[in-house]
C-alpha cells in the first residue's frame, strides 16, 4: 500500500468494492477497470492518458486514484488560481509533437525535461509530485473567442462565461456555494487574500476573504497578561450576543459568526509552517486545510498563487520554478490532507485566465495566448482529457484555437464532484468532460 | 422622533460622508429641516486634482477622493459624484488614471445638473470608450459592450423589459464610429465611413446618431424611473415602493431629467428623517466614519481589505449590494482596521469618557446594548490612554457604527 493512501481511504475504497487487497498494481487496475466503464470520451482526440498507453505500468510509478467520499455533501473544492497567464505548452509539453519545435525555438521545454505520458505529450519534469500522484489534465482548455486583456480574461473566468466577462452579476464560484452550501454558515466560500474577490460573489451564502489566519489574531486568542487586548475581544465578541432589530440584528449575528469562526480557526494555532513551503501559495494552501478540516460550513477556498505566471520574458527562466512552487505546495498540501483524513473529500482544480502565444518572442517570451492546460487533483480518475490544439491550425493571431470551453471545465466539476446541475451555475448547458469521476 | 443633533447626524450620514465634528457643530442647535436646505444650497466643492504622471497614480487617484471627501467640506455634489461613479462606473484596471481622471470631472460637472447631459458626455468619454469597449467599434462588426450596458446598467435595468436584443444590435450600431486616439493625447475621434450610414429603428423611435441613441433612452419612461430609484436608493437606504416611484419618475421627468429637484424631492419628503439605520455602511464609509472618529488619516489601501476602492469597482457594475458590507470578511477587517489606529486617539474625557466618545463618533442613537457592552469594558482596563484606544476600537466595530 502506498504510504500516501490512508487507511480511512483504504476503507473507503474496500467499501467501494474494490477490495482490500487493492494495493500497488491491483489498486491501479481497479482504476482503470472504472474509467474504462465509463469510457471517457476524448473527444476525438486520438490522444490518451497514461492509463491505456501503459496498461501495465510500473506499481512504483503508476498514480494511484483517490477514492471519492461517496456522500457529495462532504465534498471540498480547492481552486489554485495560476493568475497572470500560465502557459500549457510548458506545464504539459506537446514534446512529440513537431510543430512545438519549430514555433518556440528559444523557449520550448527540453524532452528530456519531460515526464512523457503519451508519445505526443508530457508533464514537466518539475511537475514530478503532482505526476507520480496523478492528475487529469485538461488540454485546449480556454474561450472560442479568446481575448487578450487579463482583466477581461479574468473577469470571464471568475464569472463562468467563456465569452463574456459581464454576463453574470456574481462569481462561478459564489453560484456554486449558493448551490451547495449552508446559509447559515459564517462562510460557505473563502479567496485567501486581501479584498473580496469577484469569482466568490454570492446572494445566499455567505463568502470571505481573508488574508491569512493571522487576521484572526484580532478577534481572538488575548490572555490575561494583555488586559487591553483582551477586553477588546471580549467587547467585540459582547456585540454579538445582544439583541436588537433590522441590520443591526443582521450585524451582530454576523459578529456572533465572525466570532465563531475566528475562533474554530485560533484553534490551529500550529507550529512552524505546518511543512508547507513559505510562498503565498504554500501558505493559501496551509490556511486552505485548516478551513476545510473544521465543521464551518466552508466548502470551497480559492487560493491565488500570486506569482507571476505573465511570462513575457526569460521565459525558460522563470516558468520551471513557477511549476516547482506549485508542485512543491501541492505536495506539502496533499500530506497535509492525508494527515487530516481529508483526502478522499478534497479535489484540487488549477485556473488560469489565459495561455500563451504560440510564438515565442525575440525575449525569450511569451506574450498573452489562447487556450491552456487545466489540472484536476485529488479523487479523479489521471489521465489526458479533451484535445489538445492543433500547433499547425492556427488562428488570425497564429494562435492556438481552444477544443473546449473552459465552461465545460466548470460544468464537469460542479457536476461531478458536487452533483450540481451545470445549467443552475452556468449559462447554457455545457457539454462534460466524460469520466472524470467515479 | 429622535433628538434634533441625531436627526442633524442621520442627515450628514447620507448627504455627506458622515459626521465629521466640524459638521457637527456647524449644525448643532440647527433643525433638521434646516441642515437638509443649508446642504443643498451649498456650491459644489472644488478640489485640487491629484498629481499624476508617476508611477504611483494607480494609488493616487483613490488616495486623493478618499481625502476629499473626508474634508469636512464635502458636501451633497460630492456624495452624488460617488453615487454616479458606483453607477455609470469606470475602473483603473481598463482605463489609464489620466482617462478616468478626465472621465472623473465629467461626472463632478454633471453630479446634480441633467442626466441626459450626463449620458451624452459619458457615452463619448474615452474612460468609458476604453471600459466598454466602445472604441474603435465599427459598422461593420459593431461592439454590442456599450449599447447592451447603457440600457441594462444606466439607464433601464435588466429586469424593466424596456429593450429586446434587437435594440442591443441596433444601438451598437449608433455608437460605432468612435475611436480614441492614443497618439494624439487620447482625443475621441468619430470616424463617418465606420459609422452607420442609414437609421435604424431603436426602442420604437429611429435613430442614426451615438447621440441621437442616448436621446432615445432618456426619452423611455422606464429612464426616468429606473434612474429616480437609484437615486432614492442610494439616500434613502430601501427601494421605493411603487407608488413613491412613480411620484419621484414624474418630478424627474417632467423636470427634463434635471437631477437637482429629484434630490430634493427625495430629501425633502418626511420619509427621509425617518430612514435612519435603513442601511449598512459601504466599506468606504466606514473608513471615513473611523477617519472622522479617530481624528487621523488612515491608509487607502485599508479599503482594499473592505472592498471599495475607488476607482476600482470589481465590474462594470459597481459595488454589489448593501448585504455585501455586513460580512463576516467585512467584520475581521473592521476589527483589524480599528485595533492598528487606535492606540493614538485622543484621549477621552475624565469624568464622562463615554458621553464624549459618543459625541465625536456622532452616535445619538446607541442601543442599550451597545452601552452595556462599552460600559462593561470601562472597567476592564487601568490607565486612561488605554481607556481610549479600547473605547474607540470598540465603538468603531459597534453595529450601530455599521450602519448609515
Amino acid at each position: 500500500m502506498p504510504a500516501s493512501v490512508s487507511r480511512r481511504e483504504l476503507m473507503k475504497w474496500a467499501s467501494a468494492g474494490a477490495g482490500a487487497a487493492a494495493v500497488g498494481g491491483a489498486t491501479w487496475l481497479v482504476g482503470r477497470d472504472d474509467a474504462d466503464r465509463n469510457s471517457p470520451d476524448i473527444a476525438g482526440s486520438n490522444e490518451t492518458g497514461p492509463r491505456d498507453t501503459s496498461p501495465t505500468p510500473p506499481t512504483d510509478t503508476a498514480p494511484v486514484p483517490v477514492a471519492a467520499n461517496g456522500d457529495l455533501g462532504q465534498r471540498l473544492l480547492v481552486v489554485v488560481e495560476m493568475d497572470g497567464g500560465n502557459d500549457g505548452m510548458s506545464t504539459l509539453v506537446p514534446y512529440g509533437m513537431g510543430a512545438y519545435y519549430d514555433l518556440r525555438q528559444r523557449t520550448a521545454v527540453s524532452e528530456t525535461d519531460v515526464l512523457q505520458w503519451t508519445d505526443e505529450v508530457g508533464l514537466h519534469s518539475k511537475l514530478a509530485n503532482i505526476n507520480r500522484r496523478g492528475a487529469a489534465v485538461v488540454q485546449g482548455v480556454g474561450s472560442s473567442a479568446p481575448d487578450g486583456s487579463h482583466f477581461e480574461m479574468q473577469a470571464r473566468w471568475w464569472s463562468g462565461d467563456p465569452m463574456n466577462g459581464r454576463s453574470f452579476d456574481t462569481g462561478f464560484l459564489g453560484r456554486l456555494a449558493d448551490a451547495i452550501g449552508d446559509p447559515a454558515a459564517a462562510a460557505v466560500a473563502v479567496s485567501v487574500g486581501s479584498g473580496s474577490h469577484p469569482a466568490l460573489l454570492s446572494k445566499k451564502v455567505g463568502t470571505l476573504a481573508i488574508p491569512n489566519a493571522d487576521a484572526i489574531g484580532y478577534i481572538v486568542g488575548a490572555n490575561e497578561d494583555d488586559p487591553l487586548r483582551l477586553a477588546f475581544q471580549r467587547g467585540y465578541a459582547a456585540f454579538g450576543d445582544a439583541r436588537g432589530g433590522g441590520h443591526e440584528e443582521l450585524l451582530r449575528a454576523v459578529r456572533a459568526q465572525t466570532v465563531q469562526f475566528a475562533g474554530a480557526i485560533g484553534e490551529f494555532d500550529e507550529e512552524g509552517d505546518g511543512g508547507y513551503p513559505g510562498s503565498s501559495l504554500g501558505q493559501g494552501l496551509r490556511l486552505a486545510a485548516q478551513l476545510l478540516s473544521i465543521d464551518l460550513g466552508v466548502r470551497i477556498v480559492h487560493v491565488p498563487m500570486n506569482e507571476d505566471f505573465d511570462t513575457h520574458d526569460d521565459h525558460p527562466g522563470r516558468h520551471p520554478a513557477l511549476l516547482e512552487s506549485l508542485d512543491n505546495s501541492l505536495e506539502a498540501f496533499f500530506v497535509d490532507l492525508e494527515a487530516r483524513g481529508l483526502s478522499d473529500r478534497v479535489l484540487v482544480m488549477t485556473t488560469s485566465e489565459f495561455g500563451r502565444t504560440a510564438h515565442d518572442n525575440a525575449s525569450a517570451g511569451l506574450d498573452h495566448g489562447t487556450a491552456s492546460v487545466a489540472m484536476l487533483m485529488g479523487p479523479v480518475n489521471p489521465g489526458l482529457y479533451g484535445e489538445h490544439p492543433s500547433l499547425t491550425d492556427l488562428d488570425e493571431n497564429s494562435d492556438v484555437i481552444a477544443t473546449m470551453g473552459f465552461d465545460q471545465y466548470y460544468a464537469s466539476v460542479a457536476e461531478g464532484w458536487f452533483g450540481v446541475p451545470a445549467g443552475d451555475v452556468l449559462s447554457g448547458s455545457p457539454e462534460l468532460i466524460e469520466g472524470l469521476f467515479g | 422622533m429622535a433628538d434634533d443633533i441625531a436627526l442633524t447626524a442621520h442627515v450628514l450620514r447620507r448627504l455627506t460622508f458622515g459626521t465629521h465634528p466640524a459638521r457637527i457643530a456647524q449644525f448643532d442647535g440647527s433643525a433638521p429641516t434646516d441642515v437638509i436646505e443649508q446642504l443643498l444650497a451649498e456650491e459644489p466643492l472644488q478640489p485640487e486634482p491629484p498629481e499624476l504622471g508617476s508611477d504611483d497614480d494607480y494609488g493616487k487617484m483613490p488616495e486623493w477622493w478618499l481625502q476629499v471627501m473626508c474634508s469636512p467640506e464635502a458636501g451633497l455634489h460630492e456624495r452624488m459624484v460617488w453615487m454616479w461613479h458606483g453607477l455609470i462606473t469606470t475602473g483603473l484596471e481598463k482605463a489609464y488614471p489620466a482617462l478616468v481622471f478626465r472621465q472623473h470631472k465629467v461626472l463632478r460637472e454633471h453630479a446634480l445638473g441633467n442626466f441626459r447631459s450626463l449620458l451624452q458626455a459619458i457615452t463619448v468619454d474615452a474612460a468609458m470608450l476604453y471600459w466598454l469597449d466602445g472604441s474603435g467599434s465599427t459598422i461593420e462588426a459593431p461592439n454590442e459592450n456599450y449599447s447592451r450596458e447603457v440600457m441594462e446598467l444606466f439607464a433601464f435595468g435588466r429586469e424593466s423589459g424596456a429593450y429586446t436584443e434587437a435594440d442591443v444590435r441596433a444601438g451598437s450600431k449608433a455608437f460605432a464610429g468612435y475611436w480614441v486616439d492614443g497618439d494624439n493625447n487620447d482625443e475621441v475621434m468619430f470616424d463617418s465611413d465606420s459609422a452607420l450610414q442609414e437609421p435604424v429603428e431603436f426602442l420604437g423611435t429611429t435613430v442614426q446618431t451615438a447621440e441621437d441613441a442616448i436621446d432615445a433612452v432618456c426619452d423611455h419612461p422606464e429612464c426616468a424611473r429606473y434612474i429616480a430609484g437609484k437615486v432614492y436608493r442610494h439616500l434613502v437606504g430601501t427601494d421605493a415602493d411603487g407608488d413613491r416611484l412613480d411620484q419621484l419618475a414624474a418630478v424627474f421627468a417632467d423636470g427634463g431629467l434635471e437631477i437637482r429637484p429629484l434630490v430634493e424631492a427625495i430629501v425633502r419628503d418626511p420619509s427621509f428623517l425617518e430612514a435612519r439605520h435603513t442601511r449598512p455602511r459601504s466599506g468606504l464609509e466606514w473608513l471615513i466614519a473611523v477617519r472622522h472618529l479617530y481624528d487621523m488619516d488612515i491608509e487607502w489601501y485599508y479599503l482594499d481589505e473592505l472592498g471599495q476602492v475607488p476607482f476600482n469597482p470589481p465590474n462594470v457594475a459597481g459595488w454589489p449590494g448593501d448585504n455585501r458590507w455586513l460580512s463576516a470578511g467585512a467584520d475581521l477587517t473592521k476589527a483589524h482596521v480599528a485595533s492598528d489606529y487606535a492606540w493614538d486617539t485622543a484621549t477621552l474625557d475624565e469624568d464622562d469618557p463615554l458621553g464624549d466618545l459618543l459625541r465625536r463618533a456622532g452616535q445619538f442613537e446607541i442601543s442599550e446594548a451597545t452601552i452595556a457592552v462599552l460600559h462593561d469594558a470601562i472597567d476592564a482596563v487601568e490607565s486612561r490612554r488605554d481607556l481610549s484606544t479600547l473605547l474607540h476600537a470598540l465603538l468603531a466595530c459597534s453595529p450601530e457604527f455599521s450602519l448609515a
